[in-house]
């Protein structure tokens, strides 16, 4: 365990070095971060000056969502995102092979092996609108909610990241799977609000096939004290599930492609 | 006689692939019912290799070359044999066996672009968990042996293409390997490049003693490194002994090289030996039964003397002893006689 | 050659090459789709919340705006500002300076080639939301007669504002930044948080002042129908307005771009 701690902290030391050589571009990219955070905030107020609830959700609820959205997104986009796609591109050049061969988990090295530093300033500010949301939500804060928030917080990041090791997974077979994680980065931008809002078959697709609303929803109940035992005690299962059946779709794609007769 | 390193029985790995024929019947029977057919990449073959030997593997194109490396190192499984590599099933794909193993692919980086070559090394120590002292130790050798100083510190996509093969070679070496596999590590790279790598390739074994199977078109990579060749062909070994054995069987002349003046090249020198090759300033190739060699030599200085500007006697070019092995001249089995045989 | 025959030869290389982009344009369409579908799910649960009506938008109402805002959307879109940092790298863009046309048709060419293939599967789409939600039109026959010149201006104002962003690449070294600020002030003043009407005070005037609204929200709001004819003359002068100045600064930014380009040796 330690050892893999120290394999990801490696692979995270050398990005760092590399990014913050160019400090124009890290910064930019924080401005950026800051502009789209701002203007989706922006979006919710303008929502709220012709309602005080949007399904049941408060401003303060939904500005905590908000947060969640980008907390999510920055997990994902720090190390997952970025190692899959030049997953892609190992699988199609053959390079695969070099993983394969050193002596350590190979699912675990393809997730962890390139992280975008830039990233974890999408986790900063996230967590920061989070903490505003609290703020302006006052009492409602308990033990209970913050620490089920994290928990369904990770549960959230790992069934997007279930999801996206199953999809590059096909790669095994199709080779360019660009496509098919391109119709996922479409639907990312119906996490901003909760799922609930949406009409039954988006409601759906967004809590299985393209988890990124649960992912944001759950979460954000939990911490602003919405959340059910059935929806926690689901999204542990959901997430037990998916990120399963993710490892062990990766196992049987791997098993092809070294050739293995069964 | 040293345990064996490399162990291989019947080792076999067959492809199957779908066949197909031309016609607009057959595509659209392939439609609904798909005929397979078996590919052999690598068909039955032993051999086995003992610590600290430097083995070449010789075939062309889509001989089972890279196939049979693949199987050793464990990125493929074989579809029938076995193997051993260090007592470990390679396929098994134990950490304590890919830890003693390396695999360099010529034209195959796995060094992250972007990065410095060190910053690369870095995490490599963390991944095969390389000790501060031997990583240190080993990473001053290599850079000493290879002259990577000036490298490292660059981001690996500002090297040109030699440079990046010499630290691809310094990425793979760290955790200290007992077994070397070398695929094609002079490929694309300029002669000079090409004869430091082997330098470096020998240096290695001569110091660490590291058994290595290398496998390479070049001729030059496996006569400067390989005393023992195994020449591999439709997945099947033809020959399977020492490098100038195979040039003794395969092909039993030398080749007497002449430049001569006065005209004398221009004689009937079927006497001494079969003409290869003239040239207009009388430089003339003989081909002469080995055994004869020396004799035909004699003659040939006896009776031309003053009109010979100079003279060598060569052994038959590596090449054209290959091209016999793969024309199938003389099929030879899976292991030579014994070299003390002979 | 004639302007004619030249863009006859472009359209045809055009449709060619898109072929190879079918499927990644129709994913495009599904990226176009998703947000205006969420935020009039937004709106709908607010109006539900509010008894039925928002400013004097129904649910209806907002299903018809949206319906409306994609559709304009993808008639007036453009997308010079991602390519041509990437044109600039390859070297393409000194290929297209060489020749005696100007590297601005080629986008246009491009860009109704992509629209007049994707937009028979988005109408579908569209048709299809519009019974779901139960939208209302507004529409008259007037409006759909001012609706044609308002929408080829609004792509007009969108195609040269956007290649201004896109010139800034002869300078800048970090394109990501512009096309952010590029998203994001559409987002924002384009009417896809809201109709218009619908904003704040203070940003309904500063949406007026900038040009984003006149590329999507305004035709939009004329095809909706519900517009009086002065305010579809208000909009279609200020779409006016907008188009003469970005195509005169166009015209300076361009040549200067292309000047500074040349004089590092292109």
């Amino acid at each position: 365990m330690i050892r893999y701690a120290r394999i990801a902290r490696t692979f995270l030391g050398a990005e760092v070095k590399n990014e913050l050589a160019y400090r124009l571009n890290f910064f930019l990219g924080i401005l950026e971060m800051v502009l789209v955070i701002g203007t989706s905030i922006g979006a919710v107020l303008v929502l709220f000056t012709q309602t005080a609830s949007l399904n049941g959700w408060s401003l303060p609820q939904m500005i905590a969502l908000t947060g969640v959205y980008y907390l999510v997104q920055g997990g994902v986009n720090v190390v997952f995102a970025p190692s899959f796609e030049k997953l892609m591109e190992h699988v199609r050049l053959g390079t695969l092979d070099f993983t394969l061969l050193k002596p350590a988990n190979t699912q675990f090295l393809v997730s962890t092996r390139h992280f975008r530093v830039v990233r974890l300033v999408d986790l900063l500010f996230g967590a920061s609108v989070v903490i505003v949301g609290l703020v302006m939500l006052g009492s409602v804060v308990t033990p209970w909610s913050v620490v089920t928030f994290l928990i369904t917080l990770a549960c959230g990041v790992a069934c997007v990241y279930a999801l996206l090791l199953s999809l590059v997974t096909l790669a095994f077979w199709f080779v360019r799977v660009d496509n098919i994680l391109a119709i996922f980065w479409a639907f990312t931008d119906a996490g901003r609000f909760p799922i609930d809002l949406y009409p039954g078959w988006l409601r759906l697709t967004l809590a299985t096939i393209v988890p990124i609303g649960i992912a944001v929803t759950v979460p954000a109940e939990a911490i602003s004290g919405r959340m059910s035992l059935e929806t926690f005690l689901g999204m542990l299962a959901g997430t037990a599930f998916s990120v399963g059946f993710a490892s062990w779709f990766w196992r049987r794609g791997l098993k092809s492609y070294t050739g293995a007769s069964a | 006689m040293s345990e064996a390193v490399v162990d291989v029985r019947a080792l076999e790995k067959i492809y199957k692939v779908h066949e197909r024929s031309t016609g607009i019947g057959a595509t659209v029977g392939s439609l609904f019912r798909r005929t397979w057919k078996d590919v052999p990449a690598v068909a039955r073959i032993d051999f086995s290799i003992a610590s600290g030997e430097v083995v070449g593997f010789l075939g062309p194109n889509g001989a089972g070359k890279t196939t049979t490396l693949k199987m050793l190192s464990g990125l493929l499984y074989p579809t029938g044999g076995d193997a051993t590599v260090l007592g470990y099933t390679p396929w098994k794909r134990d950490y304590a066996f890919l830890r003693r193993i390396a695999l360099l692919m010529g034209n195959r980086t796995q060094l992250v672009w972007d990065i410095p070559a060190a910053d690369s090394f870095l995490v490599l120590k963390q991944i095969y968990g390389v000790e501060d002292g031997d990583f240190r130790r080993r990473l001053d050798e290599l850079v000493e042996l290879l002259e990577l100083q000036p490298l490292i510190h660059k981001p690996v996509r500002q090297l040109s293409l030699g440079e990046r093969m010499k630290v691809e070679f310094a990425a793979g070496l760290l955790h200290g390997p007992d077994v070397v596999f070398l695929d094609e590590p002079t490929l694309g790279l300029d002669v000079s490049m090409q004869a430091r790598i082997r330098t470096f390739v020998a240096e290695l074994n001569k110091r660490t003693g590291a058994t290595i199977l290398l496998t390479s078109h070049y001729m030059d990579d496996i006569v400067a490194l390989c005393k023992r060749v195994i020449v591999i062909h439709h997945g099947k070994i033809l020959y399977d002994g020492g490098l100038a054995d195979l040039a003794e069987r395969m092909a039993p002349y030398k080749v007497v090289g002449a430049t001569l003046r006065d005209g004398a090249a221009e004689t009937d020198l079927s006497r001494y030996g079969e003409l290869m090759s003239k040239d207009d300033a009388g430089r003339v190739k003989l081909k002469v039964p080995r055994a004869e060699a020396p004799a035909r030599t004699a003659r040939l200085v006896a009776d031309l003397g003053d009109a010979i500007a100079d003279l060598s006697l060569e052994d038959p070019p590596i090449e054209d002893v290959i091209d016999r092995v793969f024309s199938g001249e003389q099929l030879l089995g899976a292991e030579a006689e014994p070299v003390a045989a002979r | 050659m004639s302007l004619v025959a030249t863009y006859r030869a472009l359209f045809l290389a055009s449709f060619q090459s898109f072929a190879a982009y079918r499927i990644q344009s129709l994913l495009w369409m599904l990226f176009a789709i998703v947000r205006p579908v969420i935020f009039l799910a937004a709106w709908v649960a607010v109006a539900t919340a509010q008894g039925g009506t928002v400013g004097g938008y129904t649910i209806g109402d907002f299903a018809a705006y949206y319906v409306c805002l994609t559709f304009v959307n993808q008639l007036v879109l453009a997308w010079n500002s991602q390519e041509f940092e990437w044109e600039v790298n390859q070297g393409r863009l000194s290929a297209k300076l060489l020749r005696p046309l100007h590297p601005l048709h080629y986008a246009v060419v491009d860009n109704v080639v992509f629209k007049a293939s994707t937009l028979p599967v988005l109408v579908v789409i569209l048709i299809l939301i519009s019974i779901s939600f139960d939208a209302r039109y507004e529409t008259q026959p007037w409006h759909v007669l001012v609706f044609i010149p308002s929408v080829l201006l609004a792509a007009g104002l969108t195609f040269f504002f956007n290649w201004i962003i896109a010139s800034l690449a002869f300078w800048a070294t970090r394109m990501n930044t512009a096309n952010t600020l590029w998203n994001r002030a559409s987002f924002v003043f384009a009417g896809q948080i809201a109709p218009i009407s619908l904003m704040p005070g203070w940003l309904q005037a500063i949406s007026y002042a900038l040009p984003f609204w006149y590329m999507q929200g305004a035709p939009t709001e004329i095809l909706r129908g519900g517009v009086t004819p002065e305010r579809a003359l208000f909009i279609l002068a200020g779409q006016a307005a907008w188009l003469a100045v970005c195509f005169v600064a166009f015209q300076v930014i361009w040549r200067r771009g292309v000047r500074a380009y040349s004089a590092v040796g292109a």
